[in-house]
């Protein structure tokens, strides 16, 4: 029976992993460009998720499809708020920065807070409660959708990285900034794109989360600390690292889950935070950027 | 009196073999120029005779006793100092706190590290400078203030290195000097640097490092006529 | 320095008006003061040491829960349960500490492992029944008991959070004068160029934290006898981090002055905020997340370094 509930916990934390690796595919490659660790990550999704849900309440868009605007929508937005906010301070000490964005993710947390107050609020389409059975374990498919629409976008941004000219630049000033910049690399707009990138990963995260999960001013918290956890995990700056690192966490929270009582499940994910931090700074898989 | 005996030290980064069983002996107010092609190892000598790098292989005994794994403070308390290739002041102290910073390791009492300071920052001549904030101070200002941060110490060897890059003619005449008056007080010097007339003209004795092993050693004149260094520098001789 | 004549002051204003005031001022006042103070006790580790911490909710929590729990439940005054959460707070800070520190995190890696030690104590807190779990704990306050830090009326309250800044101030000035001072401050700007200078990098930073966690969690203590209610959610919760931070950083992270100075601009205008837009939570924070970012942007040594400074006579 402890079996079949491990197995559950398993399956669900597994396809939930798919989305954390996005989150935090997105935060490393805002390190690796920019070298600063984006507090407001999990704001600018839960603003996302916002307008996920504006969409499919207001005008019946479908959560999935609705990403093909916001996904655009948050990748300009995202290059805004780098141009405006990050990009005049990039010479301040790494402390500053680093409260530069713990500022906006107050910010917009709380502007959402005083815009649409409190409530959760969901988005449920039609399929929201569909599921199936596959051995044993109960697969709700919103879950899967996610997981897979996570891992098409990972491989899409990968594919961007290795292949375009804009994905080769970001690479050459995520490893050699002073030699991208003697290449005559546009460095400036590559950061704003870096920065970009990076909210449209949440942007797509949020809506393929929609579906079975709650909107509120807070949710995005809590992907904020699991992207902290699954980028030091994988590795600063490690875009594939990012994507295992968080099907490993997604795992080991939700078996924390099954087996801890309560809330405590957090201390999973806290305590290897912790130990990973102390001892392996450069990440599981290595190839981070380390302390 | 031997004051530094550096026994085959090597330092392997990953595949890299930066210094290869580097030997050195300091005597007392000794000066010992370190010179050598850039790359050469020279400054990871330095961070491995000063603390902030453990050697892979050998041992390094100051004054008898042997500093590997020691911290950097602890190698400095034991009477070792240095100064950064690139200078690293505290920028947003003034020149005379600068330099208590490094007084406070020969004392507890503020007062006193303060005179101190005050009195090895007129020595450098700095002393019109000190409460001024040490990012406002020019380059050579701030070479000068490190030295002094580093002889408030109240060190027996210090390490100088590349102390005269970036500084023109008057000012390396300056620090020549300095380092003269440094070296009458009866400190030894292991100075690293690419002014070659000025190595040549202080130091009593030059080891040159090439991919970080020594291809030579001996006076300065001896040196600097020795065919392996020549050939060091400016590749195979003609 | 004028701004010590300016503080010296105010102090007396602050020292005589109150009694005069309404109760309303009175509690933005002691808001004020205990925001103040977390932020002098802050400052210590993190404007000074420049070593800046994201959890220092935890001592909070320490020093809140340790003091409620001694004097629920084997009846200890809260004077003396506010030393030993000092003490235990201090001891995690250390503990916290070595492990961060000897582990060489510095800047946001620091700050993020800090975050996450206090979060896991939340955790802990929150799923714990012997502490009260997530509904707190609660402290009879109905009669007063000045020996049990129980007071009637808002004003006692004020003078003892009041002489706890006062106090945190002046053992940040001692603090500047020190050799410790003068390390901590040769450690933020260049820890490797201190060790080099004969600075234990790791023995100062610990010597910091101690000091700025026991602090941190006297402040607890108060914040436990005055609200008469804590639960780990506040306590330990990243509010408590940011507020005391935040204090420092806008007012002047490293002065002495700089973390009241921030609560002065600050919490006014938090106050005037909620008051100005009625019902609506969140417009006090989310100004509190644009001052920080203009802070940072236009004013990095906050508003202490916009004062006009006197210039340093040059030597004859």
């Amino acid at each position: 029976m402890t079996g079949d509930l491990l197995l559950q916990a398993a399956v669900s934390g597994f396809l939930l992993g798919g989305v954390y690796g996005l989150v935090a595919g997105g935060l490393s490659l805002i390190f690796g460009v920019l070298r600063i660790i984006n507090f407001a990550h999990g704001a600018v999704m839960m603003l996302a998720m916002y307008a996920t849900y504006w969409l499919f309440t207001l005008l019946g868009v479908d959560p999935y499809l609705s990403i093909l605007i916001t996904g655009p929508a948050f990748f300009a937005f995202g290059m805004l708020v780098q141009r405006i906010v990050i990009e005049p301070n990039r010479f301040a000490a790494e402390h500053n920065q680093l409260l530069l964005t713990l500022g906006l993710a107050l910010f917009l947390e709380n502007l959402a807070l005083v815009l649409w107050q409190g409530d959760f609020r969901t988005v449920r389409p039609a399929y929201a409660a569909a599921s199936f059975v596959l051995a044993d374990a109960l697969v709700e498919v919103p879950r899967l959708i996610a997981c897979a629409g996570a891992v098409v976008m990972a491989l899409a941004l990968f594919a961007l990285l290795r292949l375009t000219d804009v994905g080769k630049a970001i690479r050459a000033l995520s490893e050699e900034p002073e030699g991208a910049m003697l290449m005559g690399i546009d460095v400036r707009r590559i950061r704003a794109v870096a920065f970009g990138i990076g909210a449209a990963c949440v942007a797509v995260a949020g809506a393929l989360v929609a579906p079975f999960f709650y909107v509120a001013p807070d949710v995005g918290e809590s992907f904020n600390i699991v992207a902290f956890v699954v980028v030091v995990l994988g590795g600063m700056g490690n875009f594939v690292g990012a994507l295992a690192g968080g099907f490993i966490v997604g795992l080991a929270e939700s078996l924390g889950a099954t087996l801890l009582p309560g809330s405590l499940k957090q201390l999973v994910v806290f305590a290897l935070f912790v130990l990973v931090l102390l001892f392996r700074p450069a990440g599981l898989f290595g190839g981070g950027h380390g302390r | 009196m031997s004051l530094l005996q550096v026994d085959g030290i090597t330092k392997r980064f990953g595949g890299l073999t930066a210094v290869n069983r580097f030997r050195l002996d300091v005597s007392a107010g000794e000066i010992v120029g370190l010179i050598g092609p850039n790359g050469a190892g020279k400054t990871t000598v330095f961070h491995l005779l000063s603390g902030f790098h453990v050697p892979t292989g050998g041992d390094i005994r100051f004054k008898g006793v042997s500093v590997v794994g020691a911290k950097p403070h602890e190698i400095c308390r034991r009477g070792l100092a240095r100064t950064f290739q690139i200078v690293q002041p505290f920028v947003n102290l003034t020149a005379l706190e600068n330099v208590m910073v490094g007084a406070f390791n020969r004392t507890e009492d503020v007062a006193v590290a303060r005179e101190r300071a005050a009195e090895v920052l007129e020595f450098v001549g700095l002393g019109r400078r000190r409460d001024v904030p040490a990012r406002q101070l020019t380059l050579s200002d701030r070479k000068r203030l490190e030295m002094a941060r580093g002889l408030a110490t109240g060190p027996e060897l210090l390490l100088l290195d590349e102390v005269m890059s970036g500084l023109n003619p008057t000012e390396i005449e300056t620090i020549i000097a300095l380092i003269r008056r440094i070296h009458a007080r009866g400190i030894a010097l292991l100075i690293i640097e690419h002014v070659m007339r000025a190595i040549m003209a202080l130091s009593q004795r030059i080891v040159v490092l090439h991919h970080g092993e020594t291809i030579a050693e001996g006076p300065p004149d001896a040196v600097a006529r020795d065919p392996r260094v020549i050939e060091a520098y400016l590749g195979s001789v003609p | 320095m004028a701004a010590d004549a300016g503080a010296g002051l105010v102090l007396a204003l602050l020292v005589v008006v109150p009694p005069f005031l309404p109760p309303y001022f009175l509690e933005i006042l002691i808001s004020m003061m205990l925001f103040g103070y977390l932020g002098a006790a802050w400052n210590i580790l993190g404007g000074y040491a420049g070593q800046f911490s994201f959890g220092h909710a935890a001592y909070f929590g320490i020093g809140a829960y340790t003091s409620t729990l001694l004097f629920l439940r084997l009846g200890i005054t809260p004077w003396l349960g506010m030393v030993a959460g000092g003490a235990l707070a201090a001891a995690f800070g250390l503990f916290a500490g070595y492990l961060s520190f000897r582990y060489g995190l510095r800047g946001p890696y620091f700050s993020l492992v800090t975050l996450a030690f206090a979060e896991m104590l939340r955790v802990v807190a929150v799923n714990s029944k012997a502490v009260g779990a997530s509904l707190g704990l609660v402290i009879p306050t109905r009669t007063p008991a000045p020996g049990d830090f129980v007071f009637a009326g808002k004003l006692p309250y004020y003078y003892v959070i009041l002489a706890m800044a006062v106090g945190a101030v002046w053992i940040t000035r001692r603090l500047e004068t020190s050799k410790l001072g003068y390390s901590l401050r040769a450690i933020r700007e260049n820890e490797d160029a201190a060790e080099a200078a004969g600075v234990d990098a790791l023995g100062m930073k610990l010597r910091a934290m101690a000091l700025s966690s026991f602090l941190t969690a006297l402040g607890g203590t108060f914040y436990a006898q005055y609200f008469a209610y804590i639960d780990p959610t506040i306590t330990f919760g990243p509010a408590v981090s940011i507020q005391g931070m935040l204090q420092a950083i806008v007012g002047g992270a490293g002065t002495a002055l700089g973390p009241l100075l921030g609560s002065f601009v600050l919490t006014p205008i938090s106050e005037l905020s909620r008051a100005a837009i009625r019902g609506r939570a969140g417009v006090d924070v989310m100004l509190y997340g644009l001052v920080l970012m203009l802070v940072i942007s236009f004013l990095p040594h906050g508003l202490m370094g916009a004062l006009p400074r006197r210039p340093r006579r040059p030597q004859p």
